[in-house]
């Protein structure tokens, strides 16, 4: 089984490209990955923040931000955000 | 000899890009850190750890787009934390 990779492997292959994350709650961030560590911590730059409400998505956009992993859910490689 | 060989070539050095390069880089710049229930306190970063600990001089704690509070020094304990966002350029 040479072909299978290990799930931290495809993260580390988006490393200078755009990425979606999912948090736990009704947050989301888009940005292009600079780096991660075991715990899925994540160093993003030309980050747009989105807060998902019923009453509709704001954005926030953001420097170089250091994501706590604690309260990620999904990550989406090359994913556009929310709006896309 | 059943251990592996050490690697002496290995830098010492946080890749570059990752959290603890990171880390390293945003000392003593300005941020925005970012809690869990969406307060945000923008001051100068003085110091911080891996738990993402930190410690903000010359605070303002902004809440729903107001300016609520404002305080000299400041420790966020690392386990609130959502995020560490630049306000400068690294």
């Amino acid at each position: 089984m040479a072909s299978t990779i290990l799930p931290l492997e495809l993260v580390d292959r988006c490393i200078g490209s755009p990425i979606w994350v999912l948090m736990k709650n009704e947050r989301e961030f888009t940005g292009t990955l600079m780096g991660f560590d075991d715990y899925v911590n994540m160093v993003l730059k030309d980050v747009t923040e989105y807060e998902v409400t019923p009453e509709g998505i704001t954005e926030t956009g953001l420097g170089q931000t250091l994501l706590n992993g604690n309260n990620i859910a999904m990550l989406i490689p090359g994913g556009k955000g929310p709006r896309a | 000899m059943d251990s592996p060989a050490s690697q002496p070539d290995e830098p010492q050095q946080p890749v570059a890009g990752s959290p603890s390069d990171f880390l390293k880089n945003i000392v003593g710049k300005k941020v925005k850190v970012r809690i869990g229930s969406g307060i945000d306190y923008h001051g100068l970063l003085t110091c911080l750890d891996g738990y993402m600990n930190v410690a903000l001089e010359d605070t303002e704690e902004w809440a729903n787009g107001r300016l609520t509070a404002k305080y000299g020094d400041t420790f966020l304990r690392g386990n609130n934390v959502l995020y560490i966002s630049a306000l400068e350029d690294l």
